[in-house]
């Protein structure tokens, strides 16, 4: 059995993974980064995979970082099925890969992200036309099957169809993508509405009504009870509300779940995602973990479960690598909270925070309907705690802003939430502050000490 | 690295910054073509906030630590190691608008280019991604309310 070692094990290539290695060749310009990864591509932009499959991006412009990344800082690659990590032992630092081989590490990043979670319906595994959407394999295979599906529907002179299970940002994305390569696109969710955690039922019915003109129809409060078809492929499906629905491709994309059971295995702490310390590490020794994988603190509602976005997969990423590098002024990671950004069609959609507090939360709440466009404005105790912004997203990090520093809304211009914000909304005071770090004179024009 | 900051007393809303900016992003490089003639629409990055009572131009911060690299999901968005000014890609972004969300002035918006929305932002005038050059802003600016100096990076 082969064994090598690296001071910098990073198991994951994709958003935290790849900002982890790259922070702590930053700070540690000797030490060895190994990344290994299940997957065989360089670092691409997941979320990108829907893009792609709807033809406004291609394959030669997904990776995430400019060509030769790896080699010109010296991080070293391990990269598909074969490089699976399958074990691993924390006490002896060392990881074993699916291909027999032992890495021994000085310290390791566990950034395996998400996996997608498959619904237990009935007649559902083992089929040859269900797919989940999370990867790029999972893209470029289910285009592949819908595209085959088309041309053998339209032969036999019927419509093609695809079945998304799941109204959430993953299965909606799905849905348009899918709806250029189908000729009709049914969206089931389970909830009352579509993109049940980050939208309203207001904004949702304004949302499936634009979706609905691009032939995706949303079917909030449905889901399937059982998938039928002879042989490999599930060709009907039999809904809760009894009705049967003829189906050429599926695509479930119910949620995500931290890919976490090799964490778990080895004995580190899981909560709804893996317990960490401010420095990001597990409950294990020298494990540390970033991104999906990762129990956060909502510093909003204080709730604890796992923050699966891209910018918080990166953000954790840098803080994990600046500890792992033994960074002295590395800031510690206290928590998130959600900031969505998708479009859909011509439509965008801008949400974070807090959406639909409950009754007794204690906040306030205004929303503003202006023909397609509607925005939604949660408040509590003077400042702001969330916002829906559909299609009206100018100056929306304006607002983010707002949320992440606390800032009191009483100091603010009153018609901030009317119309697009703006740095007038502040004080003068405030303005300077905000546009002028940095910056080497102060107010008065003087040169700063 | 150098930034541009804006002095907001000397700030007269005339928006000569904006058409200089146009101008400078526009093909033709003659402002009355680039704003009449040209398709797809040159875009200002710098915008003039307010009105003739109380004004100021607000553009890219060139963050230290910028949130829109942060979040930016197809790496079209990156700040150079060098010369610390942030760009975006025209042929990797898709328009997702995590940029806008994040960013705490404003100073990102997507909008159309030629077929497909794309992120626009202040690119100091460079040549080329990550490079910074002669501030349009800046030269058009009539009364010195922007002035391009040298500032402190702190990593």
């Amino acid at each position: 059995m082969s064994e090598r070692f690296a001071n910098y094990l990073i198991i994951g290539n994709s958003a935290a993974g790849v900002a982890a290695a790259e922070r702590i060749r930053e700070l540690d310009a000797d030490g060895s980064v190994l990344v290994v990864s299940r997957e065989p591509h360089a670092a691409y932009g997941r979320p990108l995979i829907s893009y792609l499959v709807e033809g406004k991006t291609s394959l030669d412009r997904l990776d995430l970082k400019e060509k030769g990344f790896y080699e010109s800082r010296g991080i070293e690659t391990l990269l598909g099925a074969q490089f699976e990590v399958v074990s691993l032992d924390a006490e002896a630092h060392e990881a074993f890969l699916s291909c027999g081989e032992k890495v021994r590490y000085g310290k390791c990043l566990l950034a395996t992200g998400s996996v997608p979670f498959v619904p237990p319906i009935e007649g559902i595994s083992g089929r040859d036309n269900v797919f989940t959407f999370l990867s790029l394999d999972d893209a470029l295979a289910a285009q592949a099957a819908v595209d085959e599906a088309r041309v053998c529907a339209h032969a036999a002179g019927r419509a093609c169809r695809v079945l998304v299970i799941g109204g959430g940002l993953i299965g909606l994305k799905a849905a348009e993508a899918f709806c250029h390569h189908a000729d009709d696109v049914v969206v089931l969710e389970l909830a009352e509405r579509i993109l049940p955690a980050v939208l309203d039922n207001e904004a949702a019915a304004l949302l499936a009504r634009m979706l609905d003109h691009h032939g995706i129809s949303c079917r909030p409060g449905v889901s399937i009870s059982e998938l039928r078809g002879e042989g490999p492929c599930a060709t009907t499906a039999l809904l809760t509300t009894g009705e049967e629905l003829d189906c050429d491709v599926v695509v479930a994309a119910v949620g995500v779940r931290p890919n976490s059971a090799l964490a778990v295995q080895a004995g580190a702490e899981q909560g709804r995602g893996l317990v960490c310390g401010p420095d990001l590490q597990t409950s294990l020794p020298d494990v540390y973990a970033a991104g999906d994988v990762v129990q956060v603190t909502d510093v909003l509602d204080g709730s604890q479960r796992p923050l699966a976005l891209w910018p918080n997969a990166v953000r954790q990423g840098k803080i994990a690598g600046s500890f792992m590098a033994g960074a002295r002024d590395a800031e510690p990671f206290e928590g998130g909270f959600a900031v969505n950004a998708v479009d859909f069609f011509d439509v965008s959609l801008l949400t974070s925070g807090i959406i639909n507090p409950s009754e007794d939360a204690g906040c306030e709440v205004r929303t503003d309907i202006e023909g397609n466009a509607y925005a939604k404005f949660v408040t509590k105790d003077g400042l702001l705690v969330g916002y829906i912004l559909l299609s009206r997203p100018e100056n929306a990090g304006i607002y983010t802003a707002l949320i992440e520093r606390r800032v009191p809304l009483v100091a603010l211009d009153a018609g901030l939430f009317d119309r697009a914000p703006l740095n007038l909304d502040f004080s003068a005071e405030a303005r300077w502050e905000r546009l002028h770090a940095l910056c080497p004179f102060g107010r008065d024009g003087k040169e700063e000490a | 690295m150098k930034r541009i900051y804006a002095i907001e007393a000397w700030c007269i809303d005339c928006k000569r910054c904006e058409v200089a900016c146009k101008t400078f992003h526009s093909a033709s490089r003659d402002t009355v073509k680039a704003l009449t003639l040209e398709f797809p629409e040159p875009r200002n990055r710098v915008r003039v906030e307010g009105d003739a009572h109380r004004s100021i131009a607000v553009n890219c911060r060139h963050c230290a630590d910028p949130k829109c690299v942060e979040g930016c999901i197809s790496g079209a968005m990156t700040k150079d190691p060098v010369t610390g000014v942030v760009t975006s890609d025209p042929r990797k972004c898709v328009g997702c608008r995590t940029c806008v969300a994040l960013c705490p002035f404003g100073c990102v918006r997507v909008e159309e280019a030629a077929g497909k929305e794309i992120a626009y932002k202040c690119d100091l005038c460079g040549d080329d991604l990550g490079q910074p050059g002669d501030s349009s802003c800046v030269k058009a600016c009539p009364n010195r309310a922007l002035v391009f100096v040298e500032s402190e990076e702190c990593s």
